[in-house]
């Protein structure tokens, strides 16, 4: 028996044609080898933050967002669902990292989360946050040796800040198709912290060094609390305007934090919010490393630099606590071992300080210090972001 | 009466902030007008007429819809810019073209009035209230297909410093080399920031140089300010402490009372009891839950007579 249609066609053929039409339209008709290489990043990815729990927070909405990205379909069809279609939902969703509005509203949340006690009670650790911040700059340099333009080296250059959010809004701005790239960099190497810092620490460090013991922190008063992101904000700013959106969200979290008369925004700010942001910011980043425009030979150098300038920024703070503490009367000398924490990978660089002085001496705790050059390289980084994007738009 | 005085002035302050300029229409310039136009730019009916060019200085759309053009100083309103039209919508750092052929019947971007070429004309720009004056430009006379305007857009004014060494402001606008409707009076190479560092600054060490100065600069401002606020709050800190033990404050930099030092024992004591308190809340409680009967001897805690609410009493005077 034969069913035949209306142009005579039969319909197991008909059937047939439109199950041929269907697994044209799965992602197994369109996988190619980057594709796979992509997914079993994004599968390495989850393994860390999951098992290892290695940065969890952002490694496990990147590495699943690496996945969501790299399911190939056929773009000719118009789904509307990749995310550098326009109008699709994952589209909509990118535009908050492609406009450079997310980092701003993760600044916001940090300011509302950060205690700037530490650098206030001994405001001299603000320095060794700027010297961490040569690794911007040396990457930078390379990167022009490496014959990217000045506008890549800049983004490029602040993977060294280890600071995702301002990584993502320079590279926004400056080099728009190199940001997933720089985004899985920088994430990537601000969860190896725990692992790149601290050979550099004990190489450029005597054994007599690392025990040095620091005097405790004063306590600091609410005014001082008070005035520190207003002040703040009009220091950095009036000198570097172009760092506004970072600054500007930043030290507004933290005069919602430190004001004690808005509780509930600052809880809102330093919770949901940010948790919200860091949810999208960390899926859409990883969905935006489609193989077909990730794997290239310049996402390689971007790895490559992203790695030196890790190890210039940890090696610079380390190396300018040293030089500083000539000048330094011996009861107030610094530990260089809190000089890796000018990089602004907040609280972990400042726990390698305290983790790495603890094996030397067991009762010689440095966290407390270590958090001083923790903030103040955060502030730092957005500030080198913001002469970045003065000197290169 | 306070609260009058603040009305009064946030009414103030807001009148002021809002006179005249709707929509930024402050933000608009003259930037380039041609009086005679022989064989130059066409309109889209084939003509060539004089023509004025507007350019939007700001960052933001603005609508030069409603605002007025005029050759006449003395008649502000003569010719009204029609509201609704969605061409007068100028996006940032745009330009749009007006036809002075007075044959307003032809649309929107065609005014009522005429340039004469053979004397200096007068064109200028009012706001939506028709009273405030936006911008205007006197343009000479010029020979045919010679524009006259701003040769870098928008920018009409500068201030420097004349032979005196007195400072000056110079009006820029001026006959232009070539005609540019539409466009960029001076067009400008798009990655100028790029390629001079490439040409001045290949391996990239000035600029590093530089920003790492900046960077510095701005945290050792912040240093600077905030040692000199921390010496001062231990200073006052110092004699609220002196103060509060009744001992005389004239003499705070010899004390040796430091506030929020305390002895190893007070810390010891606060870190065991944070240590007390935090073990003292956990999730399984040390009571057992059981159906078998517990024999208690009696206790006045126990019995329901004590629990029942006492009978109430009328008080009867």
């Amino acid at each position: 028996m034969r069913f035949l249609s209306v142009q005579g066609e039969s319909f197991f053929e008909f059937l047939g044609d439109n199950l041929n039409t269907f697994l044209s339209y799965t992602a197994f008709a369109h996988f190619t080898v980057g594709h796979v290489v992509m997914l079993l990043v994004g599968l390495f990815f989850l393994y860390l933050g999951i098992k290892k729990e290695f940065e969890p927070m952002l490694l496990v909405p990147i590495g699943f967002g690496i996945l969501i990205g790299n399911i190939p379909f056929d773009t000719a069809v118009g789904f509307q669902v990749g995310i550098y279609e326009e109008g699709s939902v994952l589209n909509i969703l990118y535009q908050g990292v492609r406009q450079g509005w997310y980092p701003p509203l993760i600044f916001l949340g940090i300011g509302a989360m950060t205690d700037f006690s530490a650098l206030i009670s001994n405001p001299k650790l603000m320095l060794i946050g700027a010297a961490a911040q040569f690794g911007i700059f040396g990457a930078y340099v390379l990167a022009l040796l490496l014959g990217f333009s000045p506008n890549e080296a800049g983004a490029i250059g602040i993977i060294g800040g280890a600071d995702g959010p301002t990584a993502i809004f320079l590279s926004s701005k400056l080099a728009p198709d190199l940001m997933g790239a720089i985004a899985v960099s920088a994430y990537s190497y601000m969860a190896l912290v725990p692992v790149i810092q601290p050979p550099i620490m004990r190489l450029l460090t005597t054994k007599k060094e690392r025990v040095i013991r620091m005097k405790p922190p004063r306590v600091v008063s609410k005014n001082e609390k008070i005035l520190f992101p207003i002040l703040g904000l009009l220091m950095t700013t009036l000198i570097v305007p172009s760092g506004l959106p970072l600054l500007g969200m930043l030290f507004f979290g933290n005069l919602l934090k430190e004001s004690g008369v808005t509780r509930r925004l600052a809880d809102t700010a330093s919770g949901p919010l940010i948790d919200v942001i860091t949810i999208l910011l960390g899926l859409t980043v990883g969905a935006s490393t489609q193989a077909t425009k990730f794997l290239t030979m310049k996402s390689i150098g971007i790895f490559g630099l992203g790695a030196l300038s890790f190890i210039i920024a940890t090696a610079a703070g380390v190396l300018f606590v040293k030089f500083f503490n000539i000048f330094l009367k011996k009861g107030s000398k610094i530990n260089p071992l809190i000089g890796n924490s000018g990089v602004s990978a907040v609280p972990d660089s400042a726990r390698i300080s305290n983790h790495v002085g603890l094996e030397y001496d067991k009762t010689n705790y440095l966290l407390m210090h270590a958090m001083g050059p923790n903030v103040a390289g955060v502030i730092g980084s957005a500030v080198a972001a913001g002469i970045l994007l003065g000197f290169l738009s | 009466m306070k609260k009058i005085l603040i009305f009064i002035f946030s009414a103030g302050f807001l009148l002021l902030s809002n006179i005249g300029f709707a929509q930024n229409a402050s933000d608009l310039r003259i930037n380039e007008v041609l009086v005679t136009n022989i064989n130059d730019f066409q309109d889209d009916f084939g003509q060539q007429e004089a023509w004025v060019e507007i350019f939007n200085t700001s960052y933001g759309t603005v609508n030069i819809g409603g605002c007025y053009l005029t050759d006449d100083i003395s008649n502000p309103t003569k010719y009204f810019i029609p509201k609704g039209d969605v061409l007068t919508q100028i996006k940032p750092r745009q330009h749009i073209l007006f036809w002075v052929d007075d044959l307003g019947f032809r649309g929107t971007f065609h005014v009522n009035f005429k340039f004469d070429p053979t004397k200096e004309n007068f064109i200028a720009l009012f706001d939506s209230n028709g009273r405030t004056l936006i911008d205007s430009l006197t343009i000479p006379v010029l020979a045919p297909n010679v524009s006259f305007g701003l040769p870098e857009d928008g920018i009409r004014f500068i201030r420097e410093k004349d032979a005196n060494g007195q400072k000056v402001t110079v009006d820029l606008a001026t006959a232009l080399p070539n005609t540019t409707p539409s466009t960029n009076n001076h067009l400008k190479d798009q990655d100028s920031a790029n390629q001079r560092l490439i040409s001045n600054d290949p391996t990239g060490l000035g600029m590093a140089a530089t920003a790492m100065m900046v960077v510095f600069t701005v945290l050792i401002l912040l240093y600077g300010v905030f040692r000199y606020t921390g010496h001062y709050n231990v200073k006052k800190s110092k004699k609220n402490a002196l103060k509060a033990q009744g001992l005389p404050t004239n003499n705070v930099k010899e004390s040796t009372v430091v506030p929020g030092e305390g002895s190893g024992e007070l810390y010891a004591a606060i870190a065991y009891a944070l240590y007390l308190y935090q073990n003292e809340i956990h999730d399984e409680e040390s009571a057992i839950l059981t159906i078998d009967k517990v024999t208690r001897d009696y206790s006045p805690w126990s019995s329901k007579i004590y629990t029942l609410r006492q009978t109430p009493t009328v008080n009867k005077k």
